[in-house]
């Protein structure tokens, strides 16, 4: 038998690791992806006999831009709300991680209230609230202090004001693992670094800004993702909304659906590049 | 609280100085346990105010009446609610452990191993996040029938093990192990499995309680593979179940089916909090270790 080299050997180990995750990843996540994509470009039709399919070229995608006139209404809703809430959820958990790293008392209850959201947000729990509408503080309209404030304001920072009014609670319970991942990051961070910085002159801004920020930086691109990610395939946003009810809809059907999807997934995909590429750029620059 | 004092992160004492902190963090922590109390309240309203306009948020009478007619109602249906608890509970324990493993043993082979095709893995993965769930149900009918599994006790858990975000995460956090960790115990003689489980695990232990809490959660409120994959009546989970009462109770009633509703959903609840409360320690303690100097 021939000797394995030892780059060979580690790697051989390096697969064996991973091998039950690809296994079932390969099965049942990567190969119904790709399903579905074949299915995009297909008529799809359940009959007793089974699934029916006839190939329509780009039929499907086509008609999503052109004859549903929802869902690309629904596609630039959604869009716009995830670049509002998507910097407003990062720097929220940011610097309630910041305060949570904080030597105050309580600080074991105030982590565990802060990363509830987990449980929250991703369980039946949050379509129960939705449902209910307490997700936006109520009647908040009625104070005079926020009536002035909308009137004062017009186009674009009106809307972003009242999007946050309406979705405040819900921005904030997105944050769970984003404040735990802050926090792990900002406990591995030297304690000597900031003295050696007070040391040499700097103020708790300047801190932050030269030393926490940069040493989070790595950080704040997981966080980005998985914001964005947690975000986009969420049960009760819209777009998801109307592919499902898109999927068992007779005229268009599921193959229909798949398309609508993969148009979501690709958008999605645009959103992740342009938001870590910005971040990258910006990080270079700021060095 | 001897574990509180262990950990060393809490102060011993107030101080004036802290005050400024309280002042943003007590708003916003009421803010985060609000949806929890209200969750509670929720399923002790009696019918007139479940249907109050506008909803109030605390209940003004409470009463049990909505989990009377849960349990009522329970009795009526043919299978026993025993038995779908078993197979949510059977099932749950299957999926959270192997879905920690095979998350935390991938994560450290793309973290600190080197082969080939390592980068695409990752990346592949954290496309596969993004893909809408919904989208792949009937691919994944079509695969789950294809494979035998259809109305078989593994349709629960098979498809759930392999868990993007579970390896997402896990890989996040080895990333952030220094190498010279582990360089110091292959030096000692130790072997990769070793390493995996004397050193990598302990240190990602905040990760690993991250993932099995949103493991757990996937699972257990899953109601979908009940409906899509199980057709025997005997293997369906108890989220199912749940499910079903709040939609065909009193046959088509919806008006009692609220009430039930929101006990069931307080009763599906629950299991996630004590989930919760139970590995969060886990995840603040183990936060405050580094490993190296």
């Amino acid at each position: 038998m021939k000797q394995l080299s030892l780059k060979n050997k580690k790697s051989l180990v390096g697969y064996s690791f991973i091998f039950p995750w690809i296994i079932g990843f390969l099965i049942f996540t990567a190969f119904p992806l790709v399903y579905s994509l074949f299915l995009s470009f297909q008529q799809v039709k359940l009959t007793p006999n089974g699934i029916v399919t006839t190939y329509v070229k780009f039929e499907n995608y086509i008609y999503a831009f052109t004859v549903d006139i929802q869902y690309t209404q629904v596609l630039l809703r959604f869009l716009r709300e995830l670049v509002i809430s998507t910097p407003i959820i990062i720097v929220f958990s940011l610097i309630i991680a910041l305060l949570l790293n904080q030597p105050i008392r309580w600080r074991t209850f105030f982590r565990m209230v802060f990363f509830l959201p987990v449980i929250i947000a991703s369980g039946p729990v949050i379509m129960d609230l939705m449902e209910q509408d307490v997700t936006s503080i109520p009647s908040i309209e009625e104070y005079a202090i926020f009536d002035a404030v909308l009137s004062n304001t017009e186009g674009l920072f009106h809307t972003i004001l009242t999007y946050l009014m309406e979705n405040l609670v819900i921005i904030l319970w997105y944050s769970g693992v984003q404040i735990l991942m802050f926090l792990a990051a900002l406990q591995k961070t030297d304690r000597q670094v900031y003295k050696a910085a007070k040391i040499d002159g700097a103020s708790n801004w300047e801190c932050f800004w030269k030393v926490t920020l940069p040493t989070l930086f790595p950080m704040i691109i997981v966080n980005l993702i998985y914001t964005i990610v947690t975000y986009s395939i969420f049960a009760l946003n819209p777009v998801v909304e109307h592919i499902q009810s898109q999927m068992f809809e007779i005229s268009t059907g599921f193959g229909y659906a798949s398309a609508l999807s993969w148009i979501y997934f690709l958008v999605i995909t645009l959103v992740l590049v342009i938001g870590v590429g910005v971040l990258i750029l910006g990080n270079k620059k700021y060095r | 609280m001897a574990s509180f004092h262990g950990s060393k992160i809490n102060p011993d004492r107030f101080h004036r100085s802290q005050l400024k902190f309280y002042f943003i963090l007590i708003p916003m922590a009421v803010l985060m346990m609000l949806p929890i109390v209200y969750i509670f309240s929720h399923a002790l309203k009696p019918i007139d105010e479940l249907f109050a306009y506008p909803p109030r948020f605390f209940v003004q009478k409470p009463t049990l009446q909505n989990f009377q007619d849960l349990v009522n109602n329970s009795n009526a249906t043919g299978v026993p609610m025993s038995r779908y608890l078993f197979n949510s509970i059977v099932v749950t324990i299957i999926v959270v452990f192997f879905t920690v493993v095979f998350s935390a043993m991938a994560g450290y082979a793309l973290s600190k191993k080197q082969f080939k095709l390592k980068k695409t893995i990752f990346e592949i993965n954290t496309l596969a996040l993004m893909f809408v769930p919904a989208a792949v149900t009937i691919p994944r009918y079509l695969l789950i029938d294809e494979v035998g599994l259809l109305n078989t006790f593994f349709a629960h858990i098979f498809p759930l093990l392999a868990m993007p975000v579970g390896l997402f995460l896990v890989k996040q956090f080895i990333d952030q192990i220094p190498d010279e960790l582990i360089e110091a115990a292959l030096i000692d003689g130790a072997t990769d499995f070793q390493i995996f489980r004397k050193i990598i695990i302990p240190l990602v232990k905040p990760a690993i309680a991250t993932i099995s809490i949103l493991a757990f959660q996937a699972v257990w409120n899953n109601a979908e593979t009940s409906t899509l994959f199980v057709d025997d009546e005997n293997l369906k989970t108890f989220a199912f179940f749940m499910s079903t009462l709040a939609v065909d109770a009193g046959s088509g009633n919806t008006v009692a089916g609220q009430g039930m509703a929101a006990a069931a959903s307080l009763i599906m609840f629950v299991p996630n909090l004590i989930i919760f409360i139970f590995m969060q320690s886990k995840v603040m303690n183990t936060m405050a270790h580094s490993g190296i100097k």
